[in-house]
């Protein structure tokens, strides 16, 4: 993957990284996503089915993440397992990357206070 | 429970409004999420719920719609993709569109502005215009008389207000050289009445609009810009109109009034001066609100009848007639003749659509194995139908965007062309409806020829695609969706062709009517004598033989007189005429056009002296005798078997005249009228205000400045104007129909060329499609003619049933031009049967290209081909 694909999909929209970073740790389906979402952020980002399944629709064309094929064997078979790809790794590096940079740049000019 | 099943049901509703290919891979997750969130929400209290609802309006109102047109623009990325691939097909298919769209735009810009746009005036619908109508002398349409105007203000109850004008014309002096000017003398409640802001100043007064005011007038602002400079304080000022001063009171805008009139006076009626029966006032009014134009029609019906038992002598049998101003300024027949041309142009639209679709067939053809690895892929039918129809939006926009690019053009042309012999033709442009119109012809367009590839393309039969080689049931239906395609195609060109084989005749006919006289080499200038320098019809008379004998001492001149009205020349002048004496055995009495004429008139336009001889010194002056010249109709009808010449006919005015000279009909108004029995009187006696000089010369050089130089040389301060050839005036006469046969001659040109080019595709496929099948036959020993014949009977096949279809629907369709043919009828039968022959024909050229390169095939090769 060349650094310009990458590149090209940053600034990453909130909700893609929150989808990444759920995904982070392993495979989920949907409205696991949504939950975990919420636990990390205390309930202050609530995502509905239509943004997540939206953004979940374009993370896929543009092969952020995967669908997978196989799944638990007690599970429902109409439910669709979504695990992130190498390329929504590197894309969520360096989004964090970005957003570090911004944070650096926030404390130099004292609009941030730095952390004691 | 129950809060559960509405909530189960509103998920529904909201997943139905995505797209179904989005419903499919996530609904399930995407219900399953909103059951649990819904339950968590519940769980955070009354805040909880609101947002979760919250959310969910938001998805079905912004999400959903935001999913289809996220699909739609991928599907536009794919579709110009794809057209990039295919250029040959994207230009030929984009240019056939923009063609189609382009003429279909330019003469919807016509239609619209002469047709469709309201009219310019304050609630148009209550406006009527009204003429005086006479069933006895068949004439329907009349100017009434100042005395009938008033009596109408007097009695008429359906009209908030009346107005009435007459138009003359007028020369202005003082702003260097003599203008004439178009006038209006009218009545103070003319522009009330058409609720019209001046740019400057005021209205007359209704104290001014009497006899004995005085002299005021409102300009234009034509005029006003041209010849006064926009002078700020023009209100006030001072002008001489005909040698009289007048005071500017006001300055209208150049489109406010109906009519081309350049400057406006109070018409400040005088009974005592005005005679019931002399008709020339123009009248409209404006309806009551609470009253239908039937009712007013019934009112002044009344009215009418009320006058004629009151003044018997003037007003016996004339009755009143109403139409709304739509209806006047664009009379019914000019609308139809332009639905008719929107029809044609419409037809060359659906030619091009067939065409293109056809070219769409083929590409689908072409592209049967991706279809069919997609469909195994597991895309919807649907999914791929609605990109194929995205393709076809793609192609019709890019096709329309450049036929509008065609149309903008075009149109300026057309807006000059038509300058002349349409109303309103200086609105014409390329304006918002009209980009609509072109927006939403492209939008069906696309939905036209997209549809049926979309439905035919997608159905495969899936293990056949994938097969190399295979045909398949597709291919089949394919084959026949084109033929049926080039069937239609020939069908419309065949009635588009037969249209304009119509209206081409007609307009020939027209050009080679039968005059009444010889309209080479001549010329007409106007000028009207003030009276304020020429007193007495005396001092015109003397003026008008001077310039006479001046005009006949030029080199190149033949002949030359004077007329009160050139032919062909605009306007008429008409008064019923009856004969006297117990000899009267045809009509009692009947409507004529007069005409005020010098004695060489007749010599000079070439107009046969049947009878009797032409005005001479006994016509002269105001004791002089009483001789009339009657056409050769006119005398017909009231002395069919006994020589006219001698016998007396009474003018509506009661004045007896005694018939001198008979003299051949001549067509005065309109080549596609007969001409009308007609009068003739000496100048000598009689003059009008306005006289015409008419010159004929020996050759063709022009004469107009010639005829100015010698007036301005008897009188520098007499303005000259309409100075005009007499083949201009027929030209102008004929400009609507010529230019109808111009355009529907040009898009059956387009027709026939789309429907030969549809022709060529078909047989050329076909030719491929059997390339193997031939080779065989030819490896049998078939021969080249066997093999041409094959092909060839194919192509004839489908024109000669495309030529029938379309010749029934051009005899069915036909009465439907009637209206607007001359001299041809609808059902001309050389022109129904031959123009079928020649599509067949044009149809068998374009499919013999292809069979000659089936002959050429060789059958090893094709063999081996696939």
């Amino acid at each position: 993957m060349a650094d310009s694909d990458i590149t090209r999909q940053l600034p990453l929209p909130p909700a893609f990284f929150h989808i990444l970073i759920a995904l982070g740790d392993g495979e989920r389906h949907g409205y696991a996503i949504m939950q975990d979402v919420a636990r990390r952020t205390d309930g202050k980002v609530r995502m509905s089915p239509g943004t997540l399944y939206g953004s979940i629709r374009r993370m896929l064309d543009e092969g952020l993440i995967d669908e997978l094929t196989r799944r638990p064997d007690d599970d429902d078979e109409r439910r669709r397992y979504y695990r992130v790809t190498r390329f929504g790794r590197a894309v969520a590096a360096a989004e964090a990357d970005r957003l570090r940079a911004l944070l650096q740049h926030a404390r130099a000019t004292g609009l941030v206070p730095r952390r004691s | 429970m129950k809060h559960r099943a509405v909530a189960e049901r509103v998920f529904g509703l909201v997943l139905r409004l995505y797209p179904a290919e989005f419903r499919d891979r996530f609904g399930h997750g995407m219900t399953s999420a909103y059951r649990a969130a819904r339950m968590e929400a519940a769980a955070r209290g009354r805040a909880g719920v609101a947002a979760f609802w919250i959310g969910v309006a938001v998805d079905a109102l912004v999400r959903a719609p935001g999913e289809h047109v996220m699909m739609t623009l991928y599907d536009l990325k794919f579709a110009a993709r794809a057209l990039w691939r295919a250029p040959v097909f994207s230009v030929v298919a984009i240019a056939t569109l923009a063609l189609g769209i382009g003429v279909n735009t330019a003469i919807f810009s016509v239609v619209h502005a002469v047709a469709i746009q309201p009219l310019g005036f304050f609630d148009p619908a209550r406006l009527v215009r009204i003429w005086e109508k006479n069933d006895r002398l068949n004439i329907a349409q009349f100017s009434t008389s100042v005395p009938n105007y008033l009596s109408w203000r007097e009695h008429g109850r359906s009209f908030a207000e009346l107005a009435a004008w007459r138009s003359g014309t007028v020369t202005l002096t003082g702003t260097g050289e003599p203008h004439r000017l178009g006038r209006m003398e009218a009545t103070a409640t003319l522009i009330p009445l058409l609720n019209v802001r001046l740019r400057r100043g005021r209205n007359f007064s209704p104290a001014e609009d009497r006899p004995g005011a005085p002299r005021v007038a409102i300009i234009m602002e034509s005029v006003w810009r041209d010849w006064f400079g926009s002078d700020p304080s023009i209100i006030g000022r001072s002008i001489a109109l005909n040698g009289v001063s007048h005071t500017v009171v006001g300055v209208l805008r150049d489109r406010d009034l109906v009519g081309t009139a350049q400057v406006l006076t109070p018409l400040a009626p005088d009974l005592s001066r005005e005679a019931r029966a002399d008709h020339r006032l123009s009248t409209i009014g404006r309806l009551r609100p609470d009253i239908t134009l039937a009712q007013a029609q019934l009112d002044m019906d009344a009215v009418a009848q009320q006058l004629a038992r009151q003044y018997p002598e003037s007003n016996k049998d004339w009755g009143v007639r109403m139409a709304t101003f739509d209806d006047w300024i664009v009379p019914p027949e000019m609308r139809q003749g332009l639905y008719l041309l929107l029809g044609s142009v419409g037809l060359v639209l659906l030619i091009a659509c067939s065409n293109v679709a056809n070219l769409m067939l083929a590409r689908a053809a072409l592209r049967r194995r991706e279809i069919g690895v997609r469909l195994a892929l597991g895309a919807s039918r649907l999914r791929l139908v609605r990109q194929v129809l995205t393709e076809s939006l793609l192609v019709a926009l890019v096709g329309g965007t450049a036929g509008v690019l065609i149309a903008s053009w075009g149109v300026p042309a057309l807006r000059a062309a038509l300058a002349s012999s349409l109303p309103r033709a200086e609105d014409i442009a390329v304006n918002a409806p009209v980009l609509i119109f072109s927006l939403v012809v492209s939008v069906l367009t696309a939905a036209a020829f997209g549809a049926l590839p979309a439905m035919i393309g997608s159905r495969n039969d899936m293990t056949g695609s994938l097969r190399e080689g295979s045909r398949g049931s597709a291919g089949a239906q394919q084959g026949a969706a084109r033929r049926m395609l080039v069937v239609a195609e020939i069908a419309l060109a065949t009635v588009l062709l037969t249209g304009a084989a119509l209206f081409v005749q007609s307009f020939l006919r027209l050009q080679h009517v039968e005059l009444g006289f010889n309209a080479k080499h001549l010329t007409t200038a106007m000028m009207g004598l003030p009276e304020a320098r020429y007193p007495t019809d005396l001092a015109r008379q003397q003026f008008y033989r001077r310039l006479l004998a001046e005009m006949q001492a030029v080199p190149g001149v033949e002949a030359a007189a004077m007329s009160s009205g050139a032919p062909f020349a605009g306007g008429n002048t008409g008064m019923p005429l009856k004969a006297v004496g117990a000899n009267a055995l045809g009509a009692e009495d009947m409507q004529a056009d007069w005409r005020l004429v010098s004695p060489q008139y007749f010599r000079t336009l070439a107009i046969p002296l049947l009878r009797g001889r032409t005005f001479d010194n006994r016509e002269t002056g105001t004791h002089g005798a009483h001789s009339i010249i009657l056409s050769a109709d006119a005398a017909r009808r009231f002395w069919p078997n006994a020589d006219p010449l001698g016998r007396q006919v009474q003018l509506g005015n009661k004045q007896i005249f005694q018939v001198i000279g008979i003299v051949g009909d001549v067509r005065n108004l309109s080549l596609d009228l007969e001409p009308r029995p007609a009068m003739y009187f000496s100048s000598e006696q009689i003059l009008w205000p306005t006289m015409t000089l008419i010159v004929r010369s020996s050759g063709s050089s022009p004469m107009g400045a010639v005829m100015r130089q010698k007036v301005a040389a008897l009188d520098p301060q007499l303005a000259v104007f309409n100075v005009r050839t007499l083949d201009m005036m027929l030209q102008q006469s004929a400009a609507q129909p010529r230019l109808t046969a111009w355009l529907v001659s040009l898009f059956a040109a387009l027709a026939l060329a789309l429907a030969a080019i549809g022709v060529y595709g078909v047989i050329a496929y076909l030719v491929a499609q059997r390339t193997q099948e031939i080779g065989v036959r030819m490896a049998l020993g078939a021969r080249r003619v066997t093999v041409m014949q094959l092909v060839l009977g194919h192509a004839l096949r489908l024109s000669i049933a495309g030529a029938l279809v379309g010749a029934t629907a051009s005899a069915l369709l036909a009465p439907v031009l009637s209206s607007q043919l001359f001299g041809v009828s609808p059902h001309d039968l050389l022109t129904l049967v031959s123009v079928p022959i020649t599509l067949v024909a044009v149809a068998a050229l374009a499919g013999s290209l292809p069979a000659l390169r089936a002959t050429r095939v060789d059958p090893l090769v094709a063999l081996r081909t696939d």
